[in-house]
């Protein structure tokens, strides 16, 4: 290549890549200015309430306070309901995925009878929204004394038609060679189970294992019926008592700190997770 | 490496129930001794129970429930049930005007928000650029659908509050502008909920457009290339029914979802103004947890839940017969 040759090259990947920070300029005023009310809610958060009085809609934080912010974190409510969120979505998770690959195990990999109908009969549960079943539930927990306690938060939607679906999809994948093998070594089918199959199940699990704690955790309809005593408040329930308590007006900044404080383990959650979640998107919506 | 392995560590776990061995060996003896296929059924049948207990408990006995205490006039406290047969229907389905209002209003966010697929669409189209630092902004904007509706329905809530205690009229305040009455007339409060829904759960459908443009063979528009297609025919011939998958899939979830919407609408107007964003699911909460007739809230749910299923049948058959469902 010539000299001219090759310091044109150079001009056009130069005019290229300015034109590229020039798009990503662009898109990223556009996110900001699509972030906007998440930057006032953190600004708010750090202003005291009677600079708010005067004028909420500032990007400014000053004067600045953390008044707000102490306030909050002393919360032993706060925390409280932060560690009865976690316990459950943990739990409620765990569990899932347990009963779920067990029954799964069986309809990939077993030839039994019933096999068919049994099967038809968790996917119907695929067609099932939660409404339908909700008020029974309601009720069986009412019976059974049941309501405002965590157990009551983690039991429903472990048996998730959904995951045994996933989980049977992919264990038919795994190849039945290295199963014989292991049968040659005398293992029983539980054994295989633990040692050959979950571990090659790995993406897939995980997958499932994170969107299950996201949805549990940001579940709304059923802990706000079944858990009317503070003491047993997911977080994100939690923040709405404290939000009808305090009212609009006159902890406004506390309300915004708060509302920071709930999305905040999530947020780290996903920075945690993030490759897994955007692809366990594919994989969880089953369009991959 | 340590000599750390879960592997051994499963092993070794497993190898502890040996010392059930006395009890499961006589049975084991007896279990190989049965037909395979009967030895299969019974090891099947212990590994889907403990699902099957909680699947029976929590799905299938509560849709016959549900189906049954709709026949009933049935008081939350238990103590008024008596059997009215298809009464509550009949007054749901030719009586109940705030029942209709209510499925005209699930329907409108339905119809208001389908433009979020579309808007979804846009954003992968506008990030799916091999451009260095894109990456952070699919981040961003997903990023609002991982948190709790509380969270976003305060933020949005206070962001249109009606008075000066909201961003938007704050602001317009200190230009003598406003107060414009988001939250406080039916029509802007429907727009809003539909607004903040968008912004919510966009990122959702534009990470699976990404995936389904990124499953596009460049093969395709090299070749449209070479025959001279613009950026236009391209987009029309080769994206969008390249797309036709996600798209599919996209729109059932999306109608099915703004169907059973509910927890915007509690968070950010608790129905409000004057019943006027009542939704089904919300119209279900009300009768159920304010007024204790779980009669008549389980017979809208069943209503509800043969529309869902209507729906879905229809969706499935339409794209099936386009070749994009299974």
């Amino acid at each position: 290549m010539t000299v001219v040759g090759a310091e044109l090259q150079r001009k056009r990947q130069k005019a290229l890549r300015r034109q590229g920070s020039l798009y990503v300029l662009a898109v990223g005023i556009f996110a900001l200015i699509w972030m906007l009310p998440v930057v006032w809610t953190v600004v708010t958060s750090f202003r005291p309430e009677p600079a708010l009085q005067r004028n909420l809609a500032s990007l400014i934080p000053y004067p600045f306070t953390t008044e707000n912010w102490t306030f909050i974190l002393k919360s032993s409510q706060l925390w409280k309901w932060l560690g009865n969120s976690a316990f459950v979505s943990t739990t409620h998770t765990l569990a899932q995925l347990t009963v779920c690959s067990l029954a799964a195990y069986a309809f990939a990999r077993l030839d039994f009878y019933f096999k068919r109908p049994l099967y038809i009969l968790v996917l119907i549960g695929l067609m099932v929204p939660f409404e339908a079943t909700f008020l029974p539930v309601y009720l069986l927990f009412s019976n059974l004394k049941l309501h405002n306690t965590l157990i009551a938060l983690i039991l429903p939607g472990i048996s998730s038609s959904f995951a045994v679906f996933l989980l049977t999809q992919f264990f038919r994948g795994i190849p039945l060679e290295l199963e014989e093998a292991a049968m040659m070594d005398g293992a029983g089918r539980f054994r295989i189970f633990l040692t050959i199959i979950i571990p090659l199940s790995t993406p897939v699990i995980t997958a499932l294992a994170i969107f299950t704690f996201l949805g549990n955790w940001n579940s709304y309809l059923w802990p706000i019926i079944s858990a009317t005593s503070s003491d047993v408040y997911t977080i994100v329930i939690g923040l709405r008592k404290l939000n009808q308590a305090w009212g609009d007006v006159n902890f406004y900044g506390r309300d915004m700190a708060a509302a920071i404080f709930t999305a905040l383990p999530i947020i780290i959650f996903f920075f945690v997770f993030q490759r897994r979640i955007i692809s366990g998107i594919a994989i969880n919506s089953g369009i991959k | 490496m340590t000599g750390f392995s879960l592997g051994g560590l499963v092993d070794g776990a497993l190898n502890l129930l040996d010392v059930f061995d006395p009890i499961v060996e006589p049975y084991r003896r007896f279990h190989e001794q049965l037909p395979p296929k009967i030895q299969q059924t019974i090891t099947a049948f212990i590994f889907i129970l403990p699902f099957g207990i909680l699947y029976a408990i929590f799905t299938i006995l509560p849709i016959f429930q549900t189906f049954y205490i709709s026949l009933h006039k049935w008081e939350i406290m238990g103590t008024n049930i008596r059997f009215i047969g298809l009464k509550n229907f009949e007054r749901l389905l030719t009586r109940d005007t705030q029942f209709h209002q209510a499925f005209e209003q699930t329907v409108l966010f339905v119809a208001l928000t389908i433009p979020i697929i579309f808007v979804g669409l846009f954003f992968a189209l506008m990030l799916n650029r091999p451009v260095k630092g894109i990456g952070i902004f699919r981040t961003i904007f997903y990023l609002p659908n991982i948190i709790a509706v509380t969270v976003i329905g305060l933020i949005w809530a206070r962001v249109f509050a009606s008075s000066g205690r909201g961003l938007i009229n704050a602001f317009l305040e200190q230009f003598n502008a406003g107060p414009i009455p988001f939250l406080d007339q039916g029509d802007l409060a429907t727009l809003v909920v539909s607004f903040t829904t968008l912004w919510w759960t966009v990122g959702f459908s534009m990470l699976i457009f990404l995936a389904g443009l990124q499953d596009i063979s460049q093969a395709l528009y090299d070749a449209a290339k070479v025959d001279g297609a613009n950026r236009f025919e391209q987009f029309r011939h080769i994206t969008i029914p390249g797309l036709r998958r996600p798209f599919a899939f996209l729109c059932i979830l999306q109608v099915i979802a703004s169907f059973q919407i509910f927890g915007q609408v509690d968070v950010m107007t608790g129905g409000g103004p004057a019943g006027n964003t009542r939704t089904i699911v919300y119209n279900i909460f009300e009768t159920t947890f304010l007024y204790f007739q779980v009669g008549y809230g389980t017979a809208m749910a069943v209503i509800m839940f043969a529309v869902l299923l209507v729906i879905s049948l229809i969706q499935l058959a339409l794209f099936r017969d386009q070749g994009v469902g299974n």
